[in-house]
């Protein structure tokens, strides 16, 4: 210290003065560039956590996504800050050891440090595992998070629960069991729909193909019942054919724009019920149910109809029946009455289908009511994409943050494990107070990304 | 002549109180720990989250701007280091405000100059606020849109 401090100065009667040429800041080489590199470190993290902030409040009122929906626990966020304020506490104690040449207890409290940050480091890795388990990532491929619930969300589902079909239908095969359903009968309803929906037009009836595969029961499996692979083909098949693909027929056949949002939703809602209180869930239920109400409604005019065109097809068959026994065939008029047998036939087997739809529909409501928390909750290996308003631009700040935050510990924890080998003594006592100011910056700047990130 | 011996001062205080015992960070660490017990509380008061959200924000970042007081100024020594304390410090955290103030504007106030057509396609409607600024236009068009194309 003495040998960059100025000399006293000396102005005594003389009137003017005589400076004093001091060469540099009155602390060491090593403390100066490490206060300088922590002025721009403040400004680095002043700039992600001012994005984040105005990126957080920047969002539509109420669309930024809850801790809960995002699979953040706020005990965890704050037990990390106490390991992190702890070890803070262990590196001053370290210091003050070093300069009083208390090796051996310099040396436990470095090694304590160092310790503690590995722990903020495993807790932190757990927690970023609890999101991946969930499907939040920071970016696509692997991120299962949607904006809305528009026609590319279904699409999205529509695609995962295919690939899932798939896959079963392909261990079930490889095990040698029949495939429940007969596999093959699985047609893509909405292969029409879909393009008729994206151009904004409804789709015509004729769009529509044949066959509708009906609710799958894992109670009418007579082989393999206890094999998940067979399980998991059920609730996938049944999932894409009558909750999924009906709302895509809703969405690109319906007149009523708020009935194809509310269909949409529905599917969002079933997957990922955003709001975890016990009210949201009975609401939704209500809407089930209201839902199945309608359809028996609509089940019961179908049953109506059917039997009005029943009685016109007899009626038709007689007229041609007629025509076939007359002896001078009306062959123009006969041609007309068959085609018109036909377009009944049509119209049949359009409420015909119809009708099975409505009846899986109903079906698969249970399964819906009984997943509480939602599909990919109740089942895992699902993975279903999922509608979090805002959640993309959550999951970019958070693991932007952390992860830079999640570094700076760990480049910490390099300058630990390099240092604590060392003899820890009063020569000594600089570097530690270098390493030490640098982690009391990664703990300052948790300090303030912990309540920004876990309870704002 | 003053800053001469201002300084000389703060290196005869640097010298003779240095930082103080260990009693004293276990008193800092014990006052952090009581700091995130409150920012704690005051994040899950679901009373302050409903009634006044602005209240709760400016509440935890006043507790946290404390925590990193204590942190800079004891953990750190600031409190015991001579005036170039200023000269690294202060320019960072004027850039870091300054900073601040450039991107509220443009992108914190985004959604208040949003045009119709943007609310339309917005993850979530417009809130009561927009509503308001644009004479409450928007909320009549998505159903008419969606009439025009069934209509086409």
């Amino acid at each position: 210290m003495s040998a960059t401090a100025p000399t006293a100065h000396d102005d005594h009667g003389h009137g003017h003065l005589k400076l004093v040429y001091q060469p540099s800041l009155p602390i060491n080489n090593g403390k100066l560039f490490l206060w300088l590199f922590l002025s721009t470190e403040i400004m680095f993290f002043a700039g992600l956590i001012g994005t984040y902030i105005v990126l957080r409040f920047g969002v539509p009122s109420g669309s930024w996504p809850a801790p809960h929906d995002v699979h953040l626990v706020e005990a965890i966020g704050a037990l990390n800050t106490g390991v992190l304020l702890f070890s803070s506490v262990t590196i001053v104690m370290a210091l003050e050891a070093a300069k009083n040449n208390q090796t051996g207890m310099a040396k436990g409290w470095f090694l304590a440090t160092f310790l503690l940050g590995s722990v903020f480091l495993g807790v932190k890795a757990y927690e970023y595992n609890s999101k991946f388990q969930h499907g939040i990532y920071p970016a696509r491929p692997r991120s299962l998070l949607h904006e809305k619930a528009d026609i590319y969300y279904l699409q999205a589902a529509r695609l995962r629960l295919e690939g899932l079909q798939k896959h079963y239908a392909d261990a079930i095969a490889a095990k040698k069991l029949p495939i429940p359903g007969g596999g093959a009968a699985a047609v893509t309803i909405a292969a029409g729909a879909e393009t008729a929906a994206a151009e904004g037009a409804p789709a015509t009836p004729e769009a529509a193909p044949p066959t509708i595969t009906p609710y799958l029961n894992i109670d009418d499996v007579t082989e393999g019942k206890d094999d998940p692979n067979v399980q998991h083909y059920i609730v996938a098949t049944n999932l894409l054919n009558h909750l999924v693909k009906f709302a895509e027929q809703v969405a690109a056949t319906d007149p009523d724009p708020l009935a194809r949002r509310a269909a949409m939703e529905l599917v969002a809602t079933a997957v990922y019920p955003l709001h975890h209180g016990p009210g949201g869930h009975e609401h939704f239920v209500n809407a089930l149910k209201s839902e199945a109400t309608r359809l028996a409604n609509e089940k019961d005019s179908l049953a109506q109809q059917d039997q009005a065109l029943q009685a016109d097809k007899q009626e038709k068959l007689k007229q041609i029946e007629e025509q076939e026994k007359a002896e001078t065939k009306d062959e123009a008029a006969l041609t007309q009455w068959k085609e018109e047998v036909a377009k009944v036939d049509a119209d049949l087997a359009a409420s015909g289908l119809r009708a099975d739809a409505i009846d899986g529909r109903i079906q698969v409501h249970g399964d819906l009511a009984a997943a509480q928390h939602g599909l990919n909750e109740a089942h895992h290996w699902l993975r279903l994409p999922m509608k979090i308003p805002s959640g993309n631009m959550w999951a970019s700040t958070y693991f932007l943050m952390t992860g830079f935050h999640a570094i700076h510990v760990l480049v910490g924890l390099i300058a630990f494990a390099v240092v604590l080998p060392k003899r820890l003594d009063s020569t000594r006592a600089n570097l530690i107070e270098n390493i030490g100011l640098y982690w009391h910056f990664v703990d300052l700047v948790w300090i303030f990304l912990f309540p920004l990130l876990y309870l704002f | 002549m003053a800053d001469h011996a201002h300084s000389h001062d703060d290196l005869e205080h640097d010298e003779h109180h240095a930082p103080p015992g260990s009693g004293k960070y276990w008193a800092v660490f014990i006052a952090l720990v009581v700091l995130t017990i409150i920012s704690f509380a005051v994040g899950n008061s679901s009373a302050l989250r409903e009634n006044a959200p602005q209240v709760m924000w400016a509440a935890m970042m006043a507790v946290s701007s404390a925590k990193a007081m204590l942190v800079i100024l004891f953990f750190m020594h600031l409190k015991w280091e001579a005036n170039w304390k200023y000269v690294l410090t202060v320019p960072a955290s004027i850039m870091s405000v300054f900073l601040l103030l450039m991107l509220i504007p443009d992108i914190g106030l985004r959604t208040r100059h949003y045009a119709d057509d943007r609310w339309l396609y917005a993850a979530e409607p417009a809130p009561a606020h927009a509503a308001e600024e644009h004479g409450g236009e928007h909320q009549h068009s998505p159903k008419e849109d969606g009439e025009k194309k069934h209509a086409s």
